[in-house]
């Protein structure tokens, strides 16, 4: 692995961080084709090589040849005999056959299938539509098998990891940024609101102020107008509705806490973008500065 | 029955559909095609409602709780098998549904003998289609097994071994770029940065992007075998499958039966449940009269059950036309919804809740009172909604109309109101319509000679030691002290009992000294006969 401090190659490195730290793991993007089906298809092709019975679903809708909004080719979804897998029923592939194992929510793809891949099959996954049902969809999964369950996400749906206790992997890449540096901040910003650290009542201010729902850009004006040096809680990361500069402008100034913390492990980099091509190697090691997390780009081989 | 959206609100109509409603689409289809009751509909209903209190005596309560949660966990199997028959593909989802549909007629019938249903009545079971499955069933899941195609074996074995061709290829290039280039191609594609590596990349590596600082790359293993293979096994699974198809069409007429009972089960265990929770009789049916004894308006007895009060069960027969009178708060409103909620039960086929009951399966159920939702979208006052619907109970009466009249004319001037009303009662004993009529004027049933009911009002004794703190406690009393039995009304007056109300609600006691010393006086009552 060059320029790497890991033993391993990144994504066996990549595998082992994050299936030590939960039995699920959600990939989520910080943009459209920011490498997180590649990262996805990583953490399964290790499990593969270690011949681990992996369970997947996705909560955006993954695998089809090309983006269905740009058209742009995107990675297929080939799955391995023994994979459990959540999808519709009309995504559900006629051969090689899956062995139907339940159903369960329904979709606009129809219900939501839980099925074993029994020869190698390559097909589209998605989840069911509701945060809910995808997070009764995970606990399936992980009720079904005994391997690790791997989430290929949506930035845009992260309200789906409320309430669970998975993993989350943070993909970034050249589709979020022209440049390194762009890139970088933006997965700072990500991560820096996905890792909101969870409530303290030893460490609270005199004033607590607890957000119900979302806490939306109204919401932080006017918690910047009148309660600075507060502490506010939102119920998870995934209520916390603004980005950029009012979310630093916010966390700056109160104590931005949640009930429910997530478990951010790791950030991956996919230096090709639409636009851009950015050096691997800078771009790993700007991102983990960035989000102070351990960021690879598997497909470089590359650790920082 | 015709029941407009007032009369359906006020007489429960509304409330015992939904409690009536079964817990299944099955259910619910059977009910959509399945039309209330009316006039010659009588030895029908009086077969389904025996057969309901029959079953509501036979089954375990239990027992029918959990028959209810089967019939509700039962999956559709009907539009799968009408494309199986129509020559439509069916997938493997399909087949699983079917498997579904199977067992949880098994899961059914279990339940049906667990609560001690009859054999002759047992759901149905589908073991011939569970057969036809049984080869892709371990579990409750389904794949399309080997057993389901002659070829389907070695079709699969044939893919794997190809499978397992590329992967040795495959492996053998990433082996090769993990020699050669020092990284690790786990995924489907890879990266390969010049500064680590800029010679030509091994056999078997495609470039899919190249820029000054890094080459991006797939392992590319082209198998013509593997995709032979691969379309083999689809042409044999599809072969499986529609000939699976096929076999599953021949029993469509058998899924069709199933579902149809399901429907009639759902139905009727809805009754059933109802029977059991409320209590209920075998009615018998008479023209012109309607009778009970002990009955409950259930709505109302629920509502008061949930305030921690106690329903009085009535009892009242009604031949032709009745004057209702009584106090305030006494319940005839309530009265005249029961006489129309017993009416609307006959005519769903539901057991009435009444220790006995004769009653009539009429054509309409009209209530003249208020106005609803369509009177108030038409603009029409209080008044005005009365009228109309005074005139068309009228227009559309027959022997078969039961018309609820509760407080008629109430809103406009008292003398006038009265004699409106007394010669509606007379309207209505003209055309032979069955009617209860509720009011506070004096003398009605006198000057219409129609009978008269009153309910039997305040027990003054039981107010004498009531010292009511609040509006709660109030209405507490005046709850025990009232008494909601209807019996055969006094001449003359129609007793309200209003002041001795208002003083228990907390009226100023001066206001209501003053009002009882005008009521004494010598023509104080305007609105008297």
């Amino acid at each position: 692995m060059p320029g790497s401090s890991f033993s391993t190659s990144a994504p066996e490195a990549l595998y082992a961080l994050a299936t030590a730290a939960a039995r699920s793991v959600v990939v989520v993007g910080t943009a459209k084709n920011a490498g997180k089906t590649t990262t996805f298809n990583a953490l399964r092709a290790v499990a593969l090589r270690h011949g681990v019975a992996i369970a997947v679903t996705s909560i955006g809708r993954d695998g089809e040849p090309s983006d269905a909004l740009d058209g742009q080719p995107k990675p297929r979804v080939r799955l391995a005999p023994g994979t459990i897998v959540a999808l519709p029923a009309g995504l559900v592939p006629r051969s090689p056959a899956l062995a139907i194992l339940e159903a369960g929510a329904q979709s606009a793809l129809g219900t939501t299938v839980f099925a074993r891949v029994v020869l190698p099959t390559t097909c589209e996954i998605a989840g069911p539509p509701t945060a809910r049902a995808m997070r009764e969809t995970i606990e399936r999964l992980r009720g079904l098998g005994t391997g690790p369950v791997f989430v290929d996400g949506a930035i845009d749906r992260v309200a789906a990891l409320a309430g669970g206790d998975d993993a989350v992997i943070v993909a970034t890449g050249a589709a979020s940024g022209a440049t390194i540096a762009r890139v970088a901040a933006v997965a700072g910003d990500t991560v820096a609101r996905l890792m909101l650290p969870g409530r303290d009542p030893s460490r609270e201010r005199a004033r607590v102020i607890v957000v119900v729902g979302a806490l939306d850009g109204r919401d932080a004006e006017e918690l910047l107008a009148d309660a600075r040096d507060a502490t506010v809680v939102v119920e998870d990361p995934t209520r916390i509705a603004i980005r950029g500069a009012l979310f630093a402008k916010l966390r700056a100034a109160v104590d931005l806490r949640c009930e429910r913390p997530l478990r951010v492990v790791a950030c991956t980099t996919s230096p090709v973008g639409r636009d851009a091509a950015l050096a691997p190697r800078a771009l790993v090691e700007a991102v983990a500065r960035a989000t102070g997390l351990p960021a690879f780009d598997v497909v470089a081989d590359l650790a920082a | 029955m015709n029941a407009d959206v007032l009369t359906a609100e006020r007489i429960g109509l509304t409330w015992l559909r939904a409690a009536v409603a079964p817990v299944g689409a099955f259910g619910r289809r059977h009910g959509d095609a399945t039309p209330p009751y009316g006039p010659g509909d009588e030895a029908r209903a009086g077969a389904e409602i025996a057969d309901v209190v029959a079953l509501a005596e036979r089954l375990d309560r239990d027992g029918v709780t959990r028959l209810r949660a089967a019939l509700r966990a039962v999956p559709e199997a009907t539009p799968i098998v009408a494309r199986a028959r129509s020559g439509d593909a069916l997938g493997d989802v399909d087949f699983y549904e079917l498997g579904r549909f199977v067992d949880a007629l098994a899961v059914l019938a279990r339940a049906w003998d667990a609560a001690n249903g009859a054999a002759a009545a047992r759901p149905p079971e589908l073991h011939a289609l569970g057969t036809l499955l049984a080869p892709g069933r371990d579990g409750a899941g389904f794949y399309l097994a080997d057993a389901f195609g002659p070829r389907l074996r070695a079709a699969r074995a044939a893919l794997a071994d190809a499978e397992a061709a590329v992967d040795a290829r495959r492996e053998a290039i990433a082996a090769r770029v993990r020699d050669t280039i020092g990284i690790d191609p786990v995924g489907d594609e890879f990266v390969v940065l010049r500064d680590v590596y800029d010679r030509p990349l091994p056999d078997g590596v495609r470039v899919v992007r190249e820029t000054p600082t890094y080459r991006a790359a797939t392992i590319g293993v082209v198998s013509p075998e593997r995709d032979a293979a691969l379309a083999r096994l689809s042409e044999e699974e599809e072969s499986a499958r529609h000939a699976l198809a096929e076999r599953i069409a021949r029993e469509a007429e058998a899924v069709s039966r199933a579902t149809r009972a399901l429907g009639a089960l759902d139905h009727t265990l809805a009754r059933v449940a109802f029977a059991q929770h409320r209590g209920a009789c075998v009615p018998t049916f008479a023209d012109g009269r309607i009778a009970f004894d002990e009955a409950t308006f259930a709505p109302l007895a629920d509502a008061l059950t949930a305030r921690g009060h106690r329903y009085t069960p009535l009892s009242l027969e009604l031949r032709g036309v009745a004057v209702l009178t009584g106090p305030n708060m006494g319940g005839k409103s309530a009265a005249l919804a029961a006489v129309g909620f017993l009416c609307a039960c006959v005519a769903l086929g539901i057991p009435p809740p009444a220790r006995s009951a004769s009653l009539p399966l009429l054509s309409t159920i009209a209530w003249i009172g208020g106005d609803g939702p369509e009177d108030r979208a038409r603009l029409l006052s209080s008044y005005a909604a009365e009228v109309v619907r005074a005139r068309d109970a009228l227009a559309g009466a027959s022997e078969r109309t039961l018309v609820l009249v509760d407080e008629f004319a109430r809103t406009t001037g008292p003398r006038e109101g009265r004699a409106l009303l007394v010669a509606f009662v007379e309207a209505l004993r003209e055309r032979g319509v069955l009617a209860l009529v509720a009011t506070h004027f004096d003398g009605v049933a006198h000057a219409a000679r129609a009978p008269h009911l009153r309910i039997a009002g305040l027990r003054m004794e039981a107010l004498d030691t009531v010292q009511a703190d609040d509006l709660d406690a109030a209405l507490d009393a005046i709850q025990s002290a009232m008494d909601y039995r209807i019996v055969a009304g006094r001449d003359g007056e129609a007793v309200s009992d209003a002041l001795a109300l208002a003083r228990l609600l907390g009226l100023d006691a001066h206001v209501v000294d003053r009002a009882r010393a005008l009521n004494d006086a010598p023509a104080a009552n305007p609105g008297g006969s």
